[in-house]
């Protein structure tokens, strides 16, 4: 049962899967650390990033390894004029932000019905086939998923230990004004923050259009995902929603390999639920 | 009386209270008693009914609302409620009377069995988990097949009795049980335990001081809540005479709670305007269903970035500007 | 006999131990002072011993009960009740209103009598109403009666707190830093109201860091230092105690305490 080959599927598999719910989860952590909104709308902009990757790739067939990041930050830097006319309003207001954006979500999402239509589309895998290696026989594309979220992430580490803004934006998790001594004004620590929240979710977003299907409402899914990794890991910390991430998409895999979705399904929301009462700040949040 | 440093009670925005008075409520009660009787499309008598129906289960919420629990799960009980209706009336074959108090018993229970453990959890924790528990309750109405038949739901459920099966008839029916269910609603926050409640929204521990039992009333109100939520559910699916678990998910939940906010948390009346207006808003824009979606969400943005006390706040605050104008 | 027992008290948050073994009694009819400067773990020791926290070690008793694992408001029913520091008032309600949901435990008749407004209700309610009135003409709060409690000056804020207290009823009051931001002349007035309140025969407990306050106002006194019991015993004991004169008096500390 337990043969090396399902072994190396389904950890494959699970570090494909957690690669992308850290991605999300980071940017919607980002989002309540920074500026205590809570982005309802964030599995809006995993949508946009998947058709956008659809258009990218699938359509004008810019090479894969351009194309993502390209994607991604075609959806970030739009996004900005949504920071512009409605994040900007529900800063530091939480619940104010969380209907508003619901509003938002909703908006976003049928405007996509609109613009294009319910039925799901297909993008391409960026490389097709298998490899062998050591007499495991691995999907192709599973690796590169997990290599592309790994770069990102490791992009992102970088930026948040090593630049001034990074610094910035991690002290003003804490406290927005013990930031601005830094030098840097709030309102450019938000739009950063902004454009990399959007920046992830896009990107997570053309991923998890590959793996699984692109339409309006494909983004409800990673917003689950996010909301559950961030209970998990503890609103609004960084490395809460990456250990969250590798719990939630280990687990998962195992689940749903050994026991099918539903099981899988009702094990996450149960463990969250008993979180919340036990230890609502999460394994790694702090208590209020 | 005028002293220009402490502003009148009654002005003071905490609770955003609007009292209509009297009048207001008979002329508001013989209005909705008189319209259909000019208005006689059924289709509008359908509107009106759910209208009543989803006045039950906001003005329930509402109850939970005021001592600052935002209950994301309230379709849920709904469907509790709608299913256990369903359910005893056509297998156990009991009459209306029974199996709407059998769903509200089902869903109060469960809302007491819940409540002394998520009550406990304060602002967003206490939305996150009932949330959950709400997509929790949806997936074992799809997988419950043999009580609820799973996602296709139960067809061909009768009417309470013969005598409300037309649009009209159940009209009367459906907003005959509204009124009285809110006016049981409205006397819990006029009286005492209403007294109770504020405080203990306002200053938990202050009002925990003075002897309040904080989780023992919390627990009382949203067992209560859930009961009505229950009666409002079974009311639902005898008038649509099918149940399917769509209609008690997250997205009707948020719906419920969409329309305690835009008409303003701080009072009965606020649930009322919202769950009015948000109930016939999308009839308006019946045929353009993704647009009617993306104007909803629109209005929603504004009115939490513009509109903070909801609906019954810009009402208050053009009460207040006539007012102090009248006084110049 | 003591009203109020507390024995070992401990409390523990993650690894940080913010009171340990911390015991005194409080005779029925005096007024005891909990005194140590910020971090000490008085408001600690209040909360613990109101029930806005539970313990980690050690037992409460009151009246000859234990209540240690009692929550607050089984408490206040028993007649043991506090003030608060932040949050001490309903703000946006009238000063009237404010004692009046003091008065709770005088005016609920329960939940069924409450919501069909049965004559038990009515009768309590009167009995609240003209309770409410006596403690405004107590306090001297009669003249604010309709003003909106949060636009009142601090000081007068702080005397609501304790009207709220004495609707109450209570047999024992925790004022948590009742003169912490007034002014010297409020100081003066809340101090008279609380002689006041003593005379009535309600045992009080005060908390505060101000040693002048304390020693003056009070029949007995605690010292608090990182949150154990230092010393304690009639102020003039206590003032005089090497302990508490090493810790604080003697040093650069000494300012800490008379702010």
């Amino acid at each position: 049962m337990l043969s090396p080959m399902i072994l190396a599927q389904v950890l494959l598999n699970g570090l494909s899967l957690s690669a992308v719910y850290i991605l999300i989860a980071l940017g919607f952590t980002l989002l309540f650390g920074i500026m205590r909104v809570v982005n309802f709308a964030h599995g809006s902009f995993a949508m946009l990033g998947g058709y956008a990757l659809y258009y990218v790739y699938g359509k004008y067939h810019v090479p894969y390894a351009v194309a993502v990041p390209l994607a991604a930050a075609m959806v970030a830097i739009a996004s900005l004029v949504l920071e512009q006319f409605v994040f900007r309003f529900f800063y530091q207001r939480m619940f104010q932000s969380m209907i508003g954006l619901i509003g938002l979500d909703l908006a976003l999402t049928f405007s996509a019905v609109l613009v294009w239509d319910v039925y799901e589309r297909s993008i391409p895998p960026a490389v097709a086939g298998v490899s062998r290696i050591g007499g495991l026989i691995i999907a192709n594309d599973r690796l590169v998923v997990v290599a592309i979220a790994a770069a990102a992430l490791a992009t992102f580490w970088l930026f948040m230990t090593r630049t001034r803004y990074g610094l910035a934006m991690r002290a003003a998790a804490e406290d927005v004004e013990i930031a601005e001594t830094q030098g840097i004004r709030a309102r450019t620590i938000y739009r950063l923050a902004f454009l990399l929240a959007s920046f992830m979710a896009a990107l997570a977003g053309g991923l998890y259009a590959q793996i699984y299907a692109l339409s309006p409402f494909m983004g409800e899914q990673p917003l689950l995902v996010a909301f559950i990794v961030v209970i998990l890991g503890g609103m609004g910390s960084i490395p809460g929603a990456a250990i969250g991430g590798l719990i939630l998409g280990f687990s998962e895999s195992i689940l749903s390999t050994f026991y099918g979705a539903s099981v899988s399904a009702f094990a996450s929301f149960g463990v969250v639920i008993a979180l919340l009462i036990v230890r609502p700040w999460g394994l790694l949040g702090k208590p209020e | 009386m005028s002293d220009p440093i402490t502003l009148p009670r009654q002005h003071v925005m905490k609770g955003l209270r609007i009292a209509p008075g009297l009048l207001g409520v008979s002329l508001a009660i013989v209005a909705a008693v008189a319209w259909p009787l000019v208005f006689t499309n059924p289709f509008l008598l359908t509107i009106g009914s759910l209208v009543a129906i989803y006045l039950i289960a906001s003005t329930s919420l509402h109850l939970v609302i005021r001592m600052g629990h935002i209950s994301f799960a309230h379709a849920g009980m709904m469907g509790i409620g709608a299913y256990v209706s369903a359910d005893t009336m056509m297998r156990l074959s009991f009459p209306f009377a029974l199996s709407v108090s059998c769903a509200a018993a089902a869903s109060a229970l469960v809302g007491l069995a819940i409540g002394p453990i998520v009550l406990r959890l304060t602002g967003k924790y206490f939305v996150l988990v009932t949330f959950l528990l709400g997509e929790i309750i949806r997936m074992v109405f799809v997988d419950w097949t043999s009580l609820t038949g799973g996602s296709n739901g139960i067809q061909a459920i009768p009417p309470p009795f013969a005598a409300v099966a037309s649009s009209l008839g159940y009209y009367y029916f459906a907003l005959g049980c509204s009124l009285m269910c809110m006016a049981f609603c409205g006397r819990i926050l006029s009286s005492e335990i209403g007294r109770a409640m504020d405080s203990a929204k306002e200053a938990e521990p202050l009002a925990a001081s003075c002897g309040v039992p904080i989780v023992r009333l919390k627990v009382v109100i949203f067992t209560i809540s859930c009961g009505l939520a229950g009666i409002s559910g079974a009311l639902l699916v005898h008038l649509l005479r099918y149940a399917d678990p769509t209609a008690f998910g997250g997205l009707q939940s948020l719906n419920l709670v969409i329309m305690n906010v835009i008409g303003g948390m701080g009072s009965i009346y606020g649930a009322i305007i919202g769950t009015i207006f948000l109930t016939t808003l999308p009839e308006l824009l019946r045929s353009y269903v993704e647009l009617q979606r993306v104007i909803y969400g629109i209005i929603l943005i504004l009115v939490m970035a513009a509109m903070p006390g909801g609906l019954v706040g810009l009402v208050d605050r053009l009460r207040l500007i006539t007012a102090s104008d009248r006084k110049n | 006999m003591a009203l109020l027992e507390v024995t070992n008290l401990g409390k523990t948050f993650g690894g940080l131990k913010a009171v340990s073994e911390v015991s005194f009694g409080v005779r029925a009819g005096e007024i005891l002072g909990l005194i140590g400067p910020n971090g000490a773990g008085k408001s600690t020791v209040v909360n613990l011993v109101s029930g806005a926290y539970e313990v980690t070690t050690g037992t409460i008793r009151f009246a000859n009960e234990e209540v240690t694992s009692l929550p607050a408001y089984q408490r206040a029913r028993r007649g043991l009740v506090r003030t608060f520091q932040s949050t001490a008032i309903f703000g946006a309600q009238s000063v009237r209103e404010n004692v009046l949901r003091g008065a709770h435990l005088t005016n609920y008749p329960g939940f069924v009598p409450a919501l069909f407004g049965t004559l038990e209700a009515r009768k309590r309610h009167e009995a609240a109403q003209a309770l409410v009135s006596e403690v405004l003409r107590w306090l001297d709060l009669e003249g604010s009666g309709d003003k909106t409690a949060g636009s009142l000056p601090y000081g007068h804020q702080k005397t609501i707190g304790i009207a709220i207290a004495l609707a109450a009823k209570p047999k024992l009051i925790l004022l948590d830093e009742p003169v912490a931001g007034v002014t010297a002349q409020e100081a003066i007035r809340i101090r008279d109201t609380i002689e006041t309140v003593r005379r009535s025969g309600v045992t009080i407990v005060v908390i505060d860091h101000n040693m002048r306050f304390i020693s003056g106002l009070c029949d007995r006194i605690v010292v608090l230092h990182h949150g154990q019991e230092l010393s304690q015993g009639s102020p003039k004991a206590v003032l005089t105690d090497p302990k508490v004169i090493e810790a604080y008096l003697g040093t650069s500390h000494a300012h800490a305490l008379d702010r």
